[in-house]
């Protein structure tokens, strides 16, 4: 044994800067979980802090928390509905294109809006829909119409998400699509073309089931996320009108947590938050293994 | 070719038309920005500046370009692209390598170390309680450390590495190589396409990120350029971008300064932060395509 590992030293002094970062930054946070059950101050050491039991957890009564719960679910739900699909629609359509030249022209400018930030997105948002000056604005009163504050509204601000989710990632998703759909044997549309079978018919008897696998491994695979909605996407477009709708669990710990300093109440939201997407992860793993005969591990 | 039948011809221009406007979604609003950042801004809040400016003027630029926060934000934004890109290449590759050897004592169990902390972590308040213990708090090094090593991006390397015929590796061996050469004078060379993708990835993620000046630190001289955009996405008025700079009087002494509005302000701030991707992004589409495809194949 201590020979073998002497062997591999070298490859072990390559490890090691992982094993310690995730061990600094992974497994040392783990470890500090417990400020879920203590009465913690910043400055203070997590070990000698209070121990108080569950009553971090009293966020639970609280009607603000199952508003938040609520909006998680609604946004994730909505963005889901609307944001799986997409792709699948989108590569077909790319697919179907006869010209190769703006076949890829297509693909390059969708997935594009991948690379920009979410603030970039946000901007993008009140360039077109704000008060003074904002596209939107400007085309309703030319029309007649009253202009709408899109960005501070309750009504407005779910569209806005899913709609800016979309635009900024339906391309990106279509790539994996699109290579399973270039990895289908071409023969199968021969055959079935020889069998009399239209476009349509095509689609749906070869195309369709060829990207099966991949359709189910993206299905799984997005899941446990579910609840863990962009935070990245939401905070720059909250505010104050339109917070009873907006805010969701990551939202709301960053508020509790950071600023307004209720470390305990908002490590014991977060706790319950990973707590959720575990069990999802492995409830997940088991339906794969089931269906697929192979889980993610 | 064989003769389409009107129906096809029908659906492939429905679906041609759909494409065009896919594409103008994504295009036009840069086209937007762009001519709002380009005209007066008083005159662009009159509305009916779509595509190009009417009133043609740079004060926009000059005032974003000339102004210290941002210069300052620029010269952190580059500072951590670059750093944290190296940092964090070099650490996937040797990572990446030095799992690749089967035989590693304890493999497995170095693995599952790795992949656990995919399935579970602490959350939010215990990281900054950490950073804030190791003195990473408004600290420039908040922007490398913590996220130099990526388990996803190790995965992928490793797969690739794996690909790689072991012969190389051996004959390497018997002329007496050890690992750190062999990952140096073999395996980078031939994980070039490879690192080429992740680095970008890196990259980007590193030049968009806005979440950690905003939490992490709260020295304004210490943000990053989407960081100090994320503050002035709220803004509603012009001492947000003045306020701390000189050119403020400048400005005011120039005529030019009443025909400012903070929205033709805001417009070139965000163009000059999206420049740079827009303008390298033909260039490097193609190692991005091959990055989430070798990513995406199950390990």
């Amino acid at each position: 044994m201590m020979a073998s590992l002497y062997k591999y030293r070298w490859q072990y002094v390559m490890i090691f800067p992982a094993i310690l970062l995730l061990f600094l930054f992974n497994y040392v946070p783990m470890a500090g979980i417990q400020i879920a059950f203590r009465d913690f101050q910043i400055g203070s050491s997590i070990w000698d802090s209070a121990w108080v039991g569950w009553q971090n957890f009293s966020f639970l009564q609280e009607p603000q928390f199952w508003t938040v719960v609520k909006n998680t679910l609604f946004i994730s739900v909505l963005k889901f509905v609307f944001g799986f699909p997409a792709p699948i629609i989108l590569a077909l359509m790319i697919n179907e294109l006869v010209h190769a030249g703006f076949k890829r022209f297509v693909q390059s400018v969708s997935y594009l809006p991948h690379f920009f930030s979410w603030i970039v997105v946000a901007y993008i948002l009140q360039s077109f829909l704000t008060l003074d000056g904002g596209l939107a604005n400007d085309l309703i009163t030319r029309m007649g119409g009253e202009p709408i504050f899109f960005l501070g509204s309750e009504s407005w601000f779910r569209p806005m998400i899913v709609s800016s989710g979309l635009w900024k990632e339906v391309g990106w998703n279509t790539i994996l699509y699109l290579a399973a759909i270039s990895a289908i044997d071409p023969q199968l549309y021969e055959a079935a073309t020889v069998e009399g079978a239209g476009k349509r018919a095509q689609i749906r008897h070869v195309t369709l089931p060829g990207i099966m696998p991949t359709v189910s491994i993206v299905l799984i695979l997005s899941i446990p996320s579910l609840i863990a909605v962009g935070m990245d996407q939401i905070y720059p477009l909250m505010n104050p009108a339109n917070m009873q709708v907006a805010d969701v669990l990551d939202t709301y710990v960053l508020r509790s947590g950071l600023q307004q300093g209720y470390f305990g109440m908002a490590t014991a939201i977060g706790l319950l938050s990973s707590v959720i997407s575990l069990v999802l992860v492995v409830v997940t793993n088991q339906i794969s293994r089931k269906l697929n005969g192979e889980g993610l591990w | 070719m064989k003769k389409r039948s009107s129906g096809e011809r029908l659906s492939q221009s429905i679906i041609v038309i759909f494409m065009l406007l896919l594409c103008l979604s994504v295009l036009y609003p840069f086209a937007y920005m762009l001519a709002i950042s380009l005209n007066e801004g008083t005159d662009a809040a009159k509305g009916g500046v779509y595509l190009w400016p009417r009133a043609f003027t740079l004060i926009n630029y000059e005032i974003v370009l000339g102004n210290e926060v941002i210069q300052r934000a620029y010269l952190i934004t580059i500072a951590r692209t670059v750093l944290g890109t190296i940092a964090g290449l070099l650490i996937t590759l040797m990572v990446a390598f030095g799992l690749s050897y089967q035989r590693v004592p304890f493999r497995k169990s170095i693995l599952s170390y790795i992949l656990i902390t995919m399935l579970f972590n602490g959350g939010l308040v215990p990281l900054y309680i950490q950073l804030y213990n190791l003195g990473l708090i408004n600290n420039f090094l908040v922007y490398i450390i913590p996220g130099m090593f990526s388990v996803w991006n190790m995965f992928v390397m490793l797969k690739f590495i794996q690909g790689i015929p072991e012969a190389l590796i051996e004959s390497a061996e018997l002329d007496g190589a050890g690992p750190f050469r062999i990952l140096i004078q073999i395996i980078a060379p031939l994980s070039k396409p490879m690192l080429a993708a992740i680095g970008l990835f890196i990259a980007v993620g590193h030049w968009n990120d806005w979440f950690a000046g905003a939490f992490y630190v709260t020295k304004q001289d210490l943000i990053p350029v989407q960081t100090f955009l994320q503050q002035l996405l709220s803004a509603q008025d012009m001492s947000a971008i003045l306020g701390s700079n000189s050119n403020q009087e400048a400005l005011a002494r120039g005529s030019q300064m009443k025909n400012v509005t903070l929205m033709s302000v805001k417009m070139a701030t965000v163009m000059v932060s999206a420049i740079p991707i827009l303008c390298v992004y033909p260039f490097l589409q193609k190692y991005f395509v091959k990055g989430v495809l070798i990513g995406s194949v199950k390990g």
